[in-house]
Parts: structure tokens; sequence; C-alpha cells
């Protein structure tokens, strides 16, 4: 009897705080069942960035106040300071990355450290293009995913950090990086890689989330005689770019994998590389067992301004002219809002969301009707937006609930540049470069978009072009951050700046949100400390 | 006060051929055309182009914050800055990290000019008639509601000094593309303030006034928040003083120079 009592009384325990993750495939199609939860990149497989939590809404969101805080450790490469990570919650545990690869776990209740785990990483690790930054982590069943500066993904276990297995994806030495967080579905880990800048050739990669073996690899950029290959010419291919550097989303009911794609390489001289380059600034659609390419669509034929299109692919359903259709809508670096068919990549809509000055608009099939004298020149070109675009990989959010699409904005312009170059492996491969408008010439805005018309509701003007995504819940508010280090709430339905909170060094993440105890959370990071609000 | 910046101006004036040892030194100019190359290549995406800044701070200036001299501008692009965007270079060699360092020092390096007048008037005229240590700083004396001009002749040329003393809305310098001393037009609830710009986010903005007070406030309790971008708020002195006095002054600023 005794013994019966002590065994009731652990179990008890055990279920007070699990302080393990158990993830499941199902809980991850779920996700949206569990808003106290949040359990992949996006927080859904439709990377809609939307929390159905509503503690905190319009009315008392001016009463919201910091609960914890974490500081990151102090980062063991020159360089490595910025912090991009979507902490991921689940079962009581904050799973977050540091700079430039570190995995990290801290109690929810808290932020009490429960463990942390750095990869071992050379001195002259490669990150040609971009910061030495990580974006977060994926979870599944007890593990937890993670990719590294020097292009390996790694598998821990979720209860103490131990490694199960780490598989190299790609070889750094030639400037290939993972800067992403993973994307979980069913027994597989999906990721892509950064690298364009060094001439890389892009690819989205499949492994088994068991074992790290990988199942399947679709290259972006296509070899001579594949479907594609048509739109290159010479050996152009080979260092073509088009890196897949930002999680994608998922349709679990047609199956298919939605991955975006970056700029052609080099990035400003396309003279070296004729033709439209598929698929660089487009987005795929992947048959998730076997990589096969279902669809694609390209925002940026012929890209010369860095415009990648590796935005977050937002899913919804709706109605469209009568008939109900599965949609993705994507705002893109190149400053237009597109709305495609999900199910064949059907274009069905696209309009300018920010300033530009390089289209004259996009034909019935989404292609741009290009201006002319837009492109790079050896003297210098003003074109809007700039070479960082009028988004970029910062989330956008949508809430399902009233058909609203945020979108922090960038509106900037830059001089672009072309110049010669050679491609040297583990060498930048650009081609010229951009000087941006900066400062008192540069601004940035929180955009809402009817997300079927595209046609702006209002905005919130910030102070310099945002690095930052924006995150709605259903308390009828909109999280963003700014460079300026302001944390705010906008209300929703009018952009009204309802709550803000100066954080002392510039946001570079995605808002994300959790409860605990009944108890919402907002979370954001600001300079190197992660903040989580709450009202009490 | 005049008799302390006496000396002061002749050691600055001694040091001025005396060129201080660099690594640097040994660059010819086939160097410095290999080291724009590299620029272009590793630093311009962050950079700009021209070095003028964008993501990555501007370079176009004699003195960087994080490089005070040579080695350390070497010793930066081989390692890094912690806690910044600013990377370890690691593709780079140790003889083109030297290329590239030399290439970064043209940018901000002044052609040395020859003074249009006489500095020694030129700093009576700054402390008598011209007033001028009502707003700036030189040596730790004078009050600081313009810029400090301590240093100023590191870093301006005689154009760029003349017209700023003639024509100061002309001569507006930037940080990161943001104007330096911005005046600003407030209205609040009590009053109206002019000031100059000290700091701005999304939610508030710091002023410094004209006797040096330093307000702060929030946007939404402002009536009017106007940005005056050609305009200063120093007064231009081409109608105070003659052509001679001006000559005189901007010789006075080019010889305050740092002691390297």
């Amino acid at each position: 009897m005794r013994k019966l009592n002590s065994i009731a009384a652990l179990t008890t325990v055990l279920i007070a705080t699990p302080a393990v993750a158990d993830v499941s495939y199902e809980r991850l199609v779920n996700a949206s069942s569990e808003p106290q939860s949040w359990l992949t990149y996006s927080g859904t497989f439709r990377s809609e960035r939307y929390s159905p939590l509503e503690q905190v809404n319009t009315e008392n969101v001016a009463d919201l106040k910091v609960i914890w805080a974490y500081q990151m450790q102090a980062p063991t490469h020159a360089g490595a300071g910025l912090v991009e990570t979507t902490p991921l919650v689940a079962d009581g545990v904050m799973y977050i990355t540091e700079p430039p690869s570190t995995v990290t776990a801290l109690d929810v209740r808290t932020g009490k450290r429960l463990w942390t785990w750095s990869p071992e990483m050379p001195e002259d690790v490669l990150h040609i293009g971009f910061p030495m930054v990580n974006r977060g982590v994926a979870l599944l069943d007890d593990a937890v995913y993670v990719g590294t500066l020097d292009a390996h993904l790694v598998a821990l276990d979720a209860a103490t950090g131990a490694v199960r297995w780490d598989v190299e994806v790609a070889d750094n030495k030639i400037g290939f990086a993972l800067t992403l967080a993973p994307l979980a579905i069913d027994g597989k880990i999906i990721v892509g890689v950064s690298g364009a800048e060094a001439g890389v050739r892009g690819f989205v990669d499949a492994y088994d989330s068991a074992t790290g073996e990988r199942m399947w690899r679709f290259y972006t950029i296509p070899a001579p005689g594949e479907p594609g290959s048509e739109t290159w010419q010479g050996d152009a291919w080979q260092t073509g770019g088009g890196s897949t550097w930002l999680t994608g989303s998922f349709d679990p009911e047609l199956d298919l994998l939605y991955w975006t794609v970056g700029n052609p390489a080099p990035d400003w001289n396309g003279d070296l590389r004729p033709g439209d380059n598929l698929y660089s600034c487009s987005i795929i659609a992947l048959d998730p067992d076997t990589g096969e390419l279902r669809w694609h669509f390209q925002f940026t034929p012929h890209d010369t301004h860095d415009w990648d299109a590796n935005q977050i692919p937002v899913l919804f359903d709706a109605e469209w002219h009568g008939e109900e259709r599965k949609i993705v809508a994507l705002a893109n670096r190149n400053a237009f809002y597109y709305l495609l068919d999900r199910e064949t990549g059907e274009f069905l809509h696209g309009n300018e969301y920010s300033k530009q000055t390089w289209a004259a608009g996009l034909d019935e099939n989404g292609r741009p009707i290009v201006l002319p004298d837009t492109e790079p020149t050896y003297e210098g070109n003003l074109v809007w937006p700039s070479l960082q675009g009028a988004t970029n990989w910062f989330s956008p959010s949508y809430n399902p609930e009233t058909q609203q699409f945020f979108v922090a904005t960038r509106l900037m312009g830059a001089i672009y540049y072309k110049a010669d170059v050679e491609y040297e492996e583990g060498q930048p491969f650009l081609g010229g470069g951009g000087q941006a408008l900066s400062g008192d010439d540069a601004s940035g805005a929180i955009r809402a978009l009817d997300v079927l018309t595209g046609r702006q509701q209002w905005e919130f003007m910030l102070h310099s072009p945002p690095w930052a995504g924006v995150m709605a819940t259903a308390g009828g508010l909109v999280f963003g951050g700014s460079n300026e280090g302001n944390v705010f709430a906008l209300d929703a339905a009018t952009g009204k700046p309802l709550w803000d909170f100066q954080a002392g060094g510039a946001v570079r993440t995605n808002p994300m949100a959790y409860a605990h105890d009944g108890k919402q959370r907002i979370v954001t990071t600001a300079g190197s400390t992660l903040f989580v609000f709450g009202l009490e | 006060m005049r008799s302390a910046t006496l000396p002061v101006l002749f050691l600055s004036l001694l040091a001025l051929p005396v060129a201080a040892q660099s690594p640097l030194d040994e660059l010819d100019s086939e160097d410095l055309v290999e080291g724009e190359r590299l620029f272009r290549v590793h630093c311009a995406r962050c950079h700009g182009i021209d070095g003028a800044g964008g993501e990555g701070s501007n370079l176009a200036r004699s003195r960087l914050k994080y490089a005070p001299d040579d080695e350390a501008l070497i010793e930066l692009i081989g390692e890094g800055i912690p806690g910044t965007g600013m990377p370890a270079i690691w593709t780079l060699d140790a003889d083109q990290a030297l290329r590239v360092a030399g290439y970064v020092r043209t940018l901000g390096r002044l052609e040395e000019e020859e003074m249009p007048g006489d500095p020694l008037r030129g700093a009576e005229i700054y402390h008598a008639a011209g007033g001028c240590p009502a707003c700036h700083i030189v040596d730790g004396a004078g009050i600081g509601i313009g810029p400090e001009l301590t240093d100023v002749g590191d870093r301006r040329g005689v154009e760029y000094l003349r017209q700023s003393l003639i024509a100061p809305a002309d001569a507006q310098s930037q940080t990161m593309g943001y104007q330096d001393y911005l005046t600003v037009r407030l209205q609040t609830a009590v009053g109206r303030i002019e000031g100059l710009r000290i700091n701005e986010d999304e939610f508030s903005v710091q002023v410094r006034d004209m006797s040096g007070v330093v307000h702060s406030f929030r946007k939404d309790e402002l009536r009017e928040y106007e940005k005056v971008f050609s305009h200063s708020l120093m007064p231009g002195y081409g109608a105070v003083l003659s052509q001679q006095d001006v000559d005189d002054v901007v010789s006075y600023m080019m010889s305050l120079r740092s002691e390297d």
C-alpha cells in the first residue's frame, strides 16, 4: 500500500513538471489547438505566426510588464552578436538558440537554464553574405533539431541536450551554412542552406528524424537536361546560388512542402548568368516523401538586386471568385505581395505593398514588367527597394479571424553597383554591391493588408527599416519591435500603439506567445536579451 | 583660457609633419588598387561600395571608433568585433588584410591642404568676436551644444570648414545616414521648443535646447514635431566676419589635430 502511494505521488510530480518535450507529429499538425505551446518556427505548419491566446488584449495590454529575462551567453565567435531566434515552447520548456549555433533549454516559468549545448565550430567558419545567426530549432518527439553555421544538422535529446546524431549537410569550406530553424514533419527533418553569396548550388534536404540519414535532396538550380535548365547557359548553374535559408511551410492534406529560394549568383552582375535562372527567387512545392518538384513560381526572373524570395509562405483557405481555393500568400522582398493557388502554383493576384521603382507592375501570369535602366551599373543606379528588400526573412503574421496579413516593411532604396567578378571557391561571389539610403532617408512601417486584395488597411511608421517580424493574437493585437529597441503592441483594427517598452537593444527577431499556469506570455529578444512579458 | 590654448596650438602645428610608423606605410599604389578590389568583394556588402556605410558603419572618415590606429584596423579585419555585426574576415590572408586596411584608410584621408590664413589670429577671433566657445568645446573648454572641435582638423578640409562658417546649413554631417545636430521644432502642451535632436525612437525624442538643457518627450504628447533638414541652429558668419577673418578661423580649425 505504501509502495503504491509513493508511485502515485511520483506520477503526480512527473505530470506537474514534465520538463521533457514529447512533440508528436500529430501535435505539430494540430498545433493551433494547443495555443499554450509554440511547437514550430512559425507557430503552425501554415506559418501564420498567430497566437489564439486572448488573455492579453486591447483592453489590458497597457499593463504588460517583464516577467523574466534571459541574457544570452557571450558568443564564442567574434561577430556573432545578433539574435534572430524564435523560441519554441513545449511541455514547460522553452528551446532557444544563441549565436552562433548554441541551443539552450529554459524553464518557462522562471527562465532558469536547464541545459545548453554548443557545437565545436572551426574558428574560421565561413559565413559569406550574412551574419553569424541562427533562427531557432525544430521539435519532434523527444528530440531537438538544430542547424549549425558550419552546415551540420544535429539532433539533441530534448531532456538533456545530449547529441543523438550529427550529420554534415554540406561543406562549409565552400560557403554552405545553416542559419534557419529546421522544419519537422512526419519522421523527417527538412532543412535548406545559406551560401548564394559564395556561389553555392542551393538545395533542400530531408533527413530521417531518428537516424539522420538523408532521404532526399532537391537542387534549386537544375543541372543540364533537367526541367528549368533551359533558363541557364553554360556552366553558370554550377555556381548559381538559389539558397534555401528560411523555414518553409507544409500542407499535410495536400502533402506538399512549400519552400522559398534565394538569389542567383553572382548577385549583382547578371551578365554572367543570362536567362531567368530558375528556381532562384521562387517558391517551390515539393513532395515531402521524394523531394520531387510539383510546381514552382518565380517572383523575380533573372534577379540582379539580391531579392531572395526567402520570406515566409503563409497558407490559408478562402473563397476566390466564387470558388473555395487553397492559397499561399507571400510578401516578397521585391515589394510585391502575391497570392498563388497552392495546389497548382497558379498566380491569382499580385500588388505592390511597398515603394518600388523597378517594375511597372505584374502581367497576368504574375511576371514583373521590368522598367528599363533599373539594373545595377558600374556607375551606380538608384532603385527601390534596397538590396535588403521591402521586407526580408523576418516573419509576417496572418490573423485568420479577421483575414488580415501584417508585414514589417522596409522603406529604403539603394544605389546598385555592378562589378566584374570571377568565381573562386570559398570566396564572396557578388559582382557588385549596394549603397543603401539610410538614416533620415529611410524608414519602415508595420502594414496591415487585406489578405485577399493586398490592399493596405493601416500602417504604423517606424523610425528605421525594421529587422524584426510581427505576431498577431486573438486579443486583437499585433506585436512587433524596432531597431531602436522598442517592443510594441498595436491595435490590429487601427494600427494604433497600445503599449511599448524600451528594451535597450535592437529587436531582430520574431515575437511568439505561449501560456503557462494559465498566464499568457509574449516573448521577443532585444540586443542579446530574451524578454518574456505578461500581465502578472 | 586663451593662454592655455596657444601652447596646444603650437604643439599641434609642430606635430603636423611627423608621421607615425605604420605597417601601412609600405603599401604602394598597386597594393591600394588591389585593396579596393578586395574591399568591394569582402566589405562593400555591409559598408557600401564607397565605404560610406550601410548595414555596416561609415568607414570614410579619418578616425574609426574601433580602429584608433592602423594596427588595430588590421587586427579587427582578421578578428572581427565581438558583439557587433563585424565578423572576422578569415578569407583574407595577412597581405590582403593589409591592403584592405590601406584602402580603408584612404577613404577618410584628407589631402594635406595649405592654410588660407593665420591660425593664431583665427584662434583670437574664435574666442572673442566669434563667440564660438558658447556652443563648441575645444580641448575641454567651451559649451557643448554644437559639435566638439578638438580634432576637427583631422576630419575636415578647407572648403567644408569655410562653408560651415558661412552657410552652416549646407555643411551638415551625418552618422549612419542620420543628420547630426538636426534642428527640431516641437510644440508641447505648454510651449514651443527649438533645439537639436540627440536621439529618437518610435515613441520618444530627446532634444537639447540652445541653453544646453536636455528634454525628453513621448511623441504622442507632442502637438507638433518638425524636423528641419535644410537648417542649422548655428548662425552663418558670412555677414559678421570679413573674408580674411573667415580664412583665419578656418586655419585655426585646421590646426586642431589629434596628437598622432
